[in-house]
C-alpha cells in the first residue's frame, strides 16, 4: 500500500509537467498575444515588450526557462496584471473558490447521500420516485438558469439575500445551492443505484440471515460497498470544485480562481493559465489518488501491492 | 393524503409563481428601478467593467482602467463632464506658442502627492519620461509621440553626428500646396523664458535612426542611400533627456512637440499623461501599485484593494482641491456579467454602471419605464467595416461603393436599438463645429463631381445603384425584387471577419441577410475568439469584410480621420495614400479651427469616395445611474472627473428626465466648474491686456 502511494506520488510531478508542456504548446499555437489589441503597436514598441518577457529567444530556449521556473514552483509574473506574479494571484483567489467549492461540496454530499440512501431503501415508493425525478431535473437544468431563478426569488421577491458579490455568509448562500445542485443530483442517482446493487448482493442477504438488524446490515456492510460510484465520483470533482467554477462565479461575481483562469484564457496570460493548469492537474491526480487509496478501506476485496 | 400533497404541491407551485410575477411587476410599477435610496455614507458605488490591469496610469489602456485612473491621478488638464474639452487640474493655467508646438503650463503651488509631497514640474518630467521609456513598454506610448524626440527615444533610436561633431538634420517634407488651399506659414515664437535646453529643443529637428545595427541593416535594404549616408559616423543614443518636456522652474513646465497638433491639450487629459510619484516608484519598483505602497495624486486614494472583488477609495484630504470634492469615497467593483450588474443595481448595491451593460433585450422597456435614470446620449465611438482593400473583387472601388449602398442602415440602427446610421466615416453629434465644414466641403464637392443632391442623400441606402454599381464592375445583377442574384460573383473571396460575440453576430446576420435581398450575394459569416481575431484583421490577413469598432481617444474628429493616416496606419484596410496623408499633415499644421476643420472634411470626403469601410451606426450611451448621484453626466467617452459627482439626499432635488441632463442647470456643478476653468479665462484675459498694452505704448 506504502509502494503504491510513493509510486504514485512520484508520477504527479512529470505528469503535471507534461499537462503543462502540452497547454504551453497550445497557448503558443493560438493566434494572438497577450499585448494585441484594437490598435497596431510601434514595431520598437513590439520588440521592447518581446525582447522585456524573452519572446525574441528560440522557442526552445524559452521553453526550457519555463520548465526550470515550474520546477521550481515559480511561474513568474502576470502578464496581463502587472506586478503579481502568479502563486500570489492563485493563492489569493483560491481560499474563495475552495470555500465555495466545499460548502457546496458537503451540501452537494449530504443532500445526495440522504436522498439516495433512502430512495434505496425504499425502491419503488413515492419517494424514491419523486427524489429521482427531482434528482433529474437537478441535472438537467444548467446552473446559468438555477442561479437567476434563485435570484428572483431570494433577492427580488423575498428580499432576504444579497443579488451577487461576496459580502459575508449570506452572500454565500445562493452561490452554494447553485453549485451543489447538479452535484446532488448526481450523487443521489450513483448512490441509489450503488446501493440497490449491493443491498441485492449475497454477502447482505448473508448478514441479514444471520440475523443483523437492518441499520447494521446497512451501515457496516452494505454502504461502504455502495458508495464506491460515488467515492470515484465525487473525488475529482472536488478538484474541480475547489479550483473554481466560471459559470457561478460570473453570475454571482465571486472572486474566485474560475473567473480568473477565463479571463487569463482571454488574455494570453500565459504564466498565470500554466499556473493554473499546474495547479488544477495536481489537485486532480491528488484527489484520485486519494480516491484510489479509499476504495481499499471500502472494498476489502480491493488490495494495492 | 394524495389530495393533500397535491395541495401542497399547488400551493408552492403559486407561491413561486406569485413571487416571479411580483417581483417583475414592482419593478415594472415603481418610478424608479428597483431600491432607490440616497446612501448617507458619502460613498459611490460604481461598476467599472473589467478587473483593471495596474493601477498605474501609464500601463493600463482600457476604460475600466481609465476611469480608476481619474480618481487617483491628476494630470495637468481633466475632461471637462459634459463635454469631454480639457480644463484644468494641476497646470492652472497654460499658454501655446503662436506656432503651435509649444505649451507652457502654469502649475498650482498648492498641489500635493498623497502622502504630503508637493507636486512640481519635475515630476511631471519624469512622469512623462518614464512613461516613455522603453524599458516600460506602455502599450499607450504612441499617444505622446507628438513629444519631440519622444517616439525616438521610446524606439531605442539614435542621433547621427558626423565626423565634424554636427548632428545629422530630419529633410523636413515641405507642405506642398494643392488643392488651392492655403499654406499656414507658421512663426516661431517661444513661451517662457529661454533656457539652455529650450534652445536645444527649438534646434531644427535631428535625424534620428534605429538604435541597433540588425535593425539599420533592415533599413539600408531598402534605402541604399542611406547606408552610403551613415557610413562611418557616430551614433549617439537618444536619452529621456532629449525628450521635449521641461521643467522651466518648480512651477513652469513646457512641452516642445515635433509638429503643431491643434488636439493636443484635449489629449493631455488622458491617463497616460497624468503624473506620478518619482521618489515611490524608486523605492518600490514595480511593487509601487500594492496597496500599502501605492502613493497617488488624485483627488482620491486607495483604502484597499481585493483584486476580483472591490477597490476602495477614499477622499485624498492632501489633494489641492480637496475642499470642492464632495464625496467621501468610492468604490469599484470590477463586473462584466450584464445581468448581475442589472441585479446589483436594482438590489440598490450600486449606485451607477459604466457603457454598454444594459442587456440588448432589456433596453426598451427601460428606456420607457425609466426615464430618470436611462442614458441614452451621443457617445463618441462608431461601428463599421472596414474593407481589404487588395484583395479581388474588393480592390474594385464599384464593388465597395456597392456594397456600402446595399445595407439600409435605419432597419439596421432599429434592430440595434441604441444606435444611430452612421455614413459617413466621422460620428454625428460629436463634433458639432467639424460637422458644418463638412456640410460646406460636400456641397463643394458634389458640384465639382457632379453628384445630385439626391443621389448624395440616398448614400445611407441605395440598392439599385449598388446593383447598377456592381454590374459597371463586371457582376451583373439579375432577378427582381426579393429575388436577386449575381451568378459571376466569387463569394469564395470574400466573407464577414467579426470577433465573437451577440451584437455582432446580430449584425453580421443583418448584413448577410441584407446583401442577399439587395446584390443577391449570400456573404459567408466568420466569427473568431478575440485575441485571434486581432492580428487577423490588423495585419489584413482577412478577404472582405471585417467588423471594426472605434472610440475616439480624444475629442477631435482626427481621432477618427487619423486612423488611416501614414503607411504604417492602424486602418486594417491595407490602403494608404500620398494626397490623404497630405491633407491630415496640413490639416494639423493649421491654427485656425474653422480652416483646419474645412482640409479634414476634405480628406475624410477624399477618403470616403474611395470607400474603404461600410459605416454602420454611431453608437449611443447605454447605462443607468440613480437619480441620487448627481453632478455625474453621460458624456461621449463615459469617463467621470469623480469631484464634480455627489449625492443628494433630497429626493425633491434628485435628477428628472435626464435625456435632457445635459441642459439642465444644476449650480452645484455650474459654481464648481466655472471656478476650475476661471484661473486659465483670467490667465488669456491678462495675457491679452498685456499685449494689447505693448502693441500701444
Amino acid at each position: 500500500m506504502l509502494l503504491f502511494i510513493i509510486k504514485r506520488l512520484l508520477v504527479i510531478v512529470p505528469m503535471a509537467l507534461i499537462v503543462v508542456s502540452i497547454t504551453w504548446g497550445l497557448v503558443r499555437l493560438a493566434p494572438g498575444n497577450f499585448y494585441s489589441g484594437e490598435k497596431k503597436l510601434p514595431i520598437a514598441i513590439e520588440a521592447n515588450i518581446r525582447e522585456k518577457y524573452g519572446l525574441d529567444k528560440p522557442w526552445y530556449q524559452q521553453y526550457a526557462m519555463m520548465i526550470s521556473n515550474v520546477v521550481r514552483g515559480d511561474f513568474g509574473d502576470s502578464l496581463k496584471y502587472e506586478g503579481q506574479s502568479v502563486n500570489e494571484i492563485i493563492r489569493r483567489h483560491l481560499p474563495y473558490s475552495a470555500i465555495l467549492g466545499f460548502s457546496a461540496y458537503l451540501l452537494a454530499l449530504f443532500i445526495g447521500l440522504s436522498a439516495g440512501l433512502i430512495a434505496s431503501l425504499k425502491q419503488n415508493s413515492k419517494f424514491d420516485y419523486g427524489a429521482m425525478s427531482i434528482s433529474m431535473t437537478g441535472q438537467s437544468v444548467p446552473n446559468f438558469v438555477i442561479g437567476p431563478i434563485l435570484v428572483l426569488i431570494f433577492s427580488f421577491g423575498l428580499y432576504l439575500l444579497p443579488p451577487a458579490r461576496y459580502n459575508g455568509i449570506l452572500s454565500l448562500i445562493m452561490p452554494v445551492i447553485t453549485l451543489a445542485a447538479i452535484y446532488a443530483a448526481y450523487i443521489a442517482r450513483l448512490t441509489r443505484a450503488g446501493m440497490l446493487e449491493v443491498l441485492r448482493s449475497d454477502y447482505i442477504r448473508t448478514a441479514r440471515a444471520k440475523g443483523l438488524s437492518e441499520w447494521t446490515v446497512l451501515l457496516r456492510h452494505a454502504i461502504k460497498g455502495g458508495l464506491i460510484p460515488v467515492v470515484s465520483y465525487t473525488g475529482p470533482a472536488l478538484a474541480g470544485l475547489l479550483a473554481g467554477t466560471v459559470v457561478v462565479e460570473k453570475v454571482f461575481a465571486y472572486p474566485g480562481l474560475g473567473s480568473v483562469f477565463i479571463q487569463a484564457l482571454l488574455n494570453r496570460d500565459e504564466p498565470l493559465i500554466l499556473g493554473v493548469v499546474a495547479f488544477l492537474s495536481i489537485m486532480i491526480m491528488i484527489f484520485n489518488l486519494l480516491v484510489d487509496i479509499s476504495y481499499a478501506f471500502l472494498d476489502p476485496r480491493i488490495r494495492y501491492e | 393524503m394524495r389530495c393533500s400533497l397535491g395541495k401542497v404541491r399547488l400551493g408552492v407551485f403559486s407561491l413561486v409563481l406569485s413571487l416571479l410575477v411580483s417581483s417583475c411587476g414592482t419593478s415594472a410599477k415603481g418610478k424608479y428601478y428597483g431600491k432607490t435610496v440616497a446612501p448617507t455614507d458619502g460613498i459611490v458605488r460604481y461598476v467599472t467593467g473589467s478587473e483593471p490591469r495596474s493601477l498605474d496610469p501609464a500601463i493600463g489602456t482600457g476604460q475600466p482602467e481609465a476611469r480608476i485612473y481619474m480618481a487617483l491621478f491628476d494630470g495637468l488638464v481633466e475632461y471637462h463632464p459634459k463635454d469631454m474639452s480639457p480644463i484644468p487640474a494641476l497646470a492652472e493655467s497654460w499658454e501655446i506658442s503662436s506656432d503651435g508646438t509649444e505649451y507652457l503650463f502654469n502649475l498650482r503651488k498648492n498641489a500635493k502627492f498623497s502622502d504630503g509631497t508637493p507636486i512640481t514640474a519635475k515630476d511631471f518630467v519624469y512622469s512623462f519620461r518614464r512613461a516613455l521609456s522603453p524599458e516600460l513598454t506602455a502599450e499607450n506610448a504612441v499617444l505622446a509621440y507628438f513629444i519631440k524626440y519622444s517616439q525616438a527615444y521610446n524606439s531605442g533610436q539614435v542621433f547621427v553626428k558626423d565626423s565634424s561633431g554636427k548632428f545629422l538634420l530630419k529633410e523636413a517634407a515641405e507642405p506642398k500646396n494643392e488643392a488651392g488651399l492655403p499654406v499656414v506659414e507658421l512663426a516661431k515664437t517661444s513661451v517662457g523664458t529661454q533656457t539652455e535646453f529650450d534652445k536645444f529643443i527649438n534646434e531644427p529637428e535631428r535625424l534620428t535612426v534605429a538604435g541597433t545595427e540588425k535593425e539599420r541593416t533592415k533599413l539600408y535594404e531598402k534605402d541604399t542611400k542611406l547606408k552610403d549616408k551613415l557610413a562611418g559616423m557616430e551614433f549617439v543614443p537618444v536619452t529621456p533627456e532629449n525628450v521635449g518636456v521641461e521643467a522651466v522652474d518648480d512651477f513652469k513646465f513646457r512641452i516642445k512637440l515635433n509638429q503643431p497638433a491643434p488636439y493636443f491639450l484635449g489629449l493631455l487629459a488622458h491617463q497616460f499623461f497624468k503624473v506620478v510619484p518619482q521618489h515611490t516608484i524608486e523605492k518600490h519598483g514595480k511593487n509601487w501599485t500594492r496597496p500599502e505602497n501605492i502613493v497617488t495624486s488624485g483627488t482620491f486614494k486607495v483604502a484597499q484593494y481585493r483584486p476580483y472583488d472591490t477597490l476602495n477609495l477614499t477622499k485624498d484630504e492632501n489633494n489641492w482641491d480637496a475642499e470642492n470634492v464632495k464625496l467621501k469615497g468610492i468604490e469599484f467593483y470590477p463586473l462584466e456579467d450584464q445581468t448581475t450588474m442589472m441585479n446589483l443595481y436594482k438590489a440598490g448595491s450600486i449606485d451607477a454602471i459604466f457603457n454598454h451593460t444594459v442587456p440588448a433585450a432589456w433596453i426598451r422597456e427601460i428606456m420607457a419605464a425609466y426615464p430618470d435614470e436611462y442614458m441614452n446620449h451621443p457617445e463618441a465611438a462608431t461601428e463599421f467595416y472596414v474593407i481589404s482593400v487588395k484583395k479581388p473583387p474588393m480592390d474594385n472601388v464599384k464593388v465597395r461603393q456597392a456594397f456600402a449602398l446595399a445595407v439600409d442602415r435605419k432597419a439596421l440602427a432599429k434592430l440595434l436599438v441604441v444606435k444611430k446610421p452612421l455614413v459617413d466615416f466621422t460620428p454625428e453629434g460629436i463634433f458639432p463645429q467639424y460637422e458644418e465644414a463638412r456640410k460646406k466641403v460636400q456641397d463643394v464637392k458634389l458640384k465639382e463631381l457632379n453628384i445630385s443632391e439626391e443621389q448624395w442623400k440616398n448614400r445611407i441606402f441605395d440598392p439599385e445603384r449598388a446593383r447598377k454599381l456592381l454590374g459597371e464592375a463586371g457582376f451583373a445583377v439579375s432577378g427582381s425584387d426579393g429575388n436577386f442574384q449575381c451568378q459571376n460573383f466569387p463569394i469564395e473571396n470574400v466573407s464577414i471577419l467579426y470577433n465573437t460575440s451577440e451584437s455582432n453576430k446580430v449584425t453580421a446576420e443583418f448584413m448577410q441577410d441584407q446583401w442577399k435581398k439587395n446584390l443577391g450575394i449570400t456573404v459567408p459569416l466568420k466569427n473568431m475568439e478575440f485575441k485571434t481575431f486581432l492580428p487577423t484583421l490588423t495585419k489584413v490577413e482577412y478577404q472582405g469584410f471585417g467588423r471594426r469598432g472605434w472610440n475616439a481617444d480624444y475629442m477631435d474628429p482626427f481621432t477618427y480621420l487619423g486612423l488611416f493616416y501614414t503607411e504604417a496606419n492602424d486602418g486594417a484596410t491595407g490602403w494608404s495614400d500620398k494626397k490623404y496623408d497630405e491633407l491630415l499633415a496640413k490639416a494639423n499644421r493649421t491654427i485656425d479651427t474653422e480652416q483646419r476643420f474645412t482640409i479634414l472634411a476634405e480628406a475624410e470626403f477624399y477618403m470616403m469616395q474611395q470607400q474603404l469601410v461600410v459605416p454602420l451606426s454611431t453608437a449611443a450611451t447605454n447605462w443607468m445611474k440613480k437619480p441620487y448621484l448627481k453632478g455625474f453626466y453621460p458624456n461621449p467617452g463615459t469617463l467621470h472627473a469623480w469631484k464634480f459627482a455627489y449625492i443628494e439626499p433630497d429626493s425633491a432635488k434628485w435628477d428628472k428626465d435626464v435625456y435632457n441632463i445635459m441642459k439642465e442647470k444644476d449650480s452645484l456643478f455650474e459654481e464648481q466648474l466655472a471656478k476650475l476653468i476661471s484661473t486659465q479665462t483670467q490667465f488669456e484675459e491678462k495675457s491679452k491686456a498685456e499685449a494689447a498694452k505693448t502693441a500701444t505704448p
